[in-house]
């Protein structure tokens, strides 16, 4: 999908530019990176927005209602011809990393657009294909849902305190939060659901029944590809990466005194990437897009 | 292309032009007389209006060096932000220049007279040798050739943490504010060891940080009002009297984002680049990265006029933004009357807006097209096929070539346009506000063409 292509490239160049920033005369420029950040986390939200699109919707339309105001956010976010839902797959992928199934590649159109040759794209795409698929742990509290929907969430104030709240369950977190950004994200995009990815999960199964079909169609054909990417994944890349990455942002850190903060901000600004950068410290290869990159 | 002679010296001076000579500020004087622009390499050079009407070469001076900060082990670029004039209160002027992190007061006064005859001392000033004076004089005062000299008054530092990116005098001619990323400081011109803070939008977590302060400006007439904007579009107005910390604004201009026109970028074009009072200080003048905004302070919800500057570039969103040039951050400018503004754009042009008849002109500064006492002709950008030959196509403009400052003679209609490191100063032909004439014809013609 074009807009995934665009959503990716546009993720890379932008950190590509916080990158840049650390080493540019003059020191790191706040507003600017204030404003790639806002940009990545929207493109990555795009991204990965029709990854669980679709994913367990009448499941969680409970759950949507508190999810409306964020999502509102979200949808300010998306380009007008975005049509998939807000990107809560993000969290979803934090939570595939860490339990790692047999990738099942449903979901992954979202990592189909991507093509780079680099590490980053394959790291991307491989925990986008494990975490899709995970069928279970629909049941997981509701409580750790939230936390990881504050990932996705565009307004970094609102997301920081629960992401960082609830980072403890995030590893438990997994289709139901898939379900609940998935239903949200719904609820606001007002489109039917894409695909299901969670067909095999239990909560969820009967509801999605009536959506899955056409859904499943679509994504089965994406998914081939997508699978074959998947399994050519290296799973040591990621894990490399996911070091090399939080060696960066620790670098990040150290680097500036007198702005660790601003650093720190520069690229944790997106509520996702704070999750991130807590996750990667827990050793969670979640959030694929930032971390590959 | 004819130059003058001054011109062919400056040249001379500055034959390869470097990054070190984008000119990055420009500023009239409050009476005009004078015009200062610096550069990315700390230097200031001051034009000074001769009776002719002609802007020459008055003084030059370094205004920063580039520092290095050992705690941060970071660069402090000696880039001028801005530079401000001080009204004048006596022969001297006083000009406040800033860079990423520390605020100078120069002095710039002439000398046009030398004492000589001392006792103690010889014509070329060694000691003269006390046994030798037989007599006394006194010393008197003779003309010479005129020196004009900037000399450091004030040095106002170590009061930002983050990148200063605006200083505005206050009208009571008394005190200044500074501006950085996250707070603005209110200053005296004469204590340069405190400075109060009355905005401060650094929040407890670093990581909850969701706009910062782009440009602040003081209220050109009453001294209690200040007005700053931030990176999410909004232009707050506060009033110093209400509180000590003004992070509570009085008004807040924002205007509602079409939700048709979101995309990716969408905070970034939103981000206010330039703010500017009017000159009868009714008015807010707002820039952001495709539209000009004039705002009525009495009227927070919605400008009253809104100006497409460049509205053709909303589709390149994208490449502006690997390029980097969607961060360039436009200055905008009010003409005296408060009549027409003004701001840049990319290709070295620059438009204006008569916001009477809202008619509009985009206008070119370059070499090529910018002959001495020659009338500038009308651009146009077209989006899709060429109607006329002078005509330039939206996928031919040159994004390096960006005028990003400008300024507007107080009372002329003279303007000053840098365009990378070359200024061009125009005037208008028939010299009259167009106001006057009632009909919304502009035609510059090029006045002074220096090469920095």
């Amino acid at each position: 999908m074009e807009y995934k292509v665009e959503a990716h490239r546009i993720m890379s160049i932008s950190l590509g530019k916080i990158y840049n920033s650390r080493v540019q005369r003059g020191g790191i420029k706040l507003h600017k990176n204030l404003l790639v950040s806002l940009v990545l986390r929207s493109a990555r939200q795009v991204y990965l927005s029709d990854y669980y699109g679709g994913v367990c919707l009448n499941a969680q339309h409970v759950e949507a209602k508190e999810w409306e105001l964020m999502d509102g956010d979200q949808e300010k976010l998306i380009p007008a011809s975005e049509e998939s839902l807000p990107s809560t797959t993000a969290c979803d992928q934090t939570e595939a990393a860490e339990v790692p199934e047999a990738p099942q590649p449903e979901e992954t159109d979202s990592s189909l657009a991507v093509e780079g040759p680099e590490d980053p794209c394959e790291a991307v795409e491989g925990p986008e294909d494990t975490s899709s698929t995970e069928p279970q742990a629909e049941q997981e509290s509701s409580s750790s849902v939230d936390s990881t929907c504050d990932v996705s969430v565009p307004s970094p104030v609102v997301s920081e305190p629960q992401c960082e709240a609830k980072q403890a369950t995030v590893s438990s977190l997994d289709c139901e939060t898939d379900a609940n950004l998935a239903m949200s994200a719904e609820g606001n995009s007002h489109q039917p659901p894409k695909a299901h990815s969670c067909s095999n999960r239990k909560r969820s199964a009967e509801k999605k029944a009536s959506h899955g079909s056409p859904v499943k169609r679509t994504k089965v054909t994406s998914s081939n590809a997508d699978e074959e990417e998947a399994e050519e994944m290296d799973t040591s890349n990621v894990s490399n990466l996911i070091t090399i990455f939080g060696s960066s942002f620790s670098g990040l850190l150290s680097k500036d005194n007198s702005e660790p903060e601003a650093e720190t901000d520069e690229s944790d600004s997106g509520s996702g990437q704070i999750c991130c950068d807590q996750m990667l410290k827990n050793l969670n290869p979640w959030n694929t897009a930032i971390v590959a990159f | 292309m004819e130059l003058p002679l001054h011109c062919k010296l400056f040249l001379d001076v500055h034959l390869i032009p470097d990054s070190a000579d984008v000119i990055s500020a420009v500023e009239f004087s409050q009476s005009g007389e004078f015009l200062a622009t610096g550069d990315k390499g700390g230097r200031v050079v001051i034009f000074q209006r001769e009776p002719q009407g002609e802007y020459n070469v008055y003084s030059t001076f370094q205004s920063h060096e580039p520092e290095f900060d050992y705690l941060k082990s970071l660069e402090i670029e000696e880039k001028i932000n801005k530079i401000r004039w001080l009204p004048q209160l006596n022969s001297a002027h006083f000009l406040l220049t800033t860079n990423d992190k520390t605020i100078k007061l120069w002095k710039v006064s002439e000398r046009d007279k030398r004492p000589e005859g001392y006792n103690l001392k010889d014509e070329e000033g060694r000691m003269k040798d006390i046994s030798k004076i037989t007599s006394l004089q006194v010393p008197v005062l003779r003309p010479m050739d005129l020196l004009v000299e900037a000399s450091l008054r004030r040095v106002f530092a170590n009061a930002h943490a983050y990148h200063i990116n605006s200083i505005s005098i206050n009208s009571d001619c008394e005190t200044y504010l500074s501006a950085d990323d996250l707070r603005i400081n209110l200053w005296n011109l004469d204590i340069t060891d405190r400075s109060f803070n009355i905005v401060d939008l650094k929040p407890e977590n670093m990581e909850e940080l969701s706009e910062v302060i782009t440009v602040a400006e003081f209220h050109p007439h009453h001294c209690h009002l200040m007005a700053f904007s931030s990176s999410t579009g909004t232009t707050r107005l506060c009033d110093m009297r209400s509180r000590a910390l003004c992070d509570q604004h009085a008004k807040l201009f924002e205007e509602a984002v079409d939700p048709a026109n979101r995309s990716f970028f969408s905070e970034i074009i939103s981000s206010v680049s330039d703010v500017k009072f009017s000159h009868s200080g009714r008015y807010l003048l707002t820039r952001d990265y495709l539209s000009a905004k004039v705002w009525d302070l009495n009227m927070e919800n919605k400008p009253i006029e809104t100006y497409q500057v460049h509205d053709y570039l909303r589709s390149k969103l994208c490449t502006l933004y690997e390029s980097d040039c969607i961060f360039d951050k436009f200055e905008c400018a009010w003409n005296g009357t408060d009549s027409v503004i003004m701001t840049g754009a990319y290709n070295n042009f620059f438009r204006m807006f008569d916001r009477a008849s809202r008619r509009d002109v985009t206008l070119e500064a370059s070499r090529e097209v910018c002959k001495r006492r020659a009338v500038l002709r009308p651009r146009r950008v077209c989006v899709g096929r060429k109607k006329r030959e002078s005509d330039v196509s939206v996928d031919s403009l040159d994004f390096r070539k960006k005028i990003l400052h400008t300024a507007w003679h107080p009372t002329d209609n003279i303007i000053a346009i840098a365009a990378s490191n070359n200024l061009y100063i125009f005037q208008d032909r028939w010299g009259m506000p167009t106001n006057v004439r009632g009909v919304f014809v502009l035609s510059f013609f090029f006045l002074f063409c220096l090469f920095c």
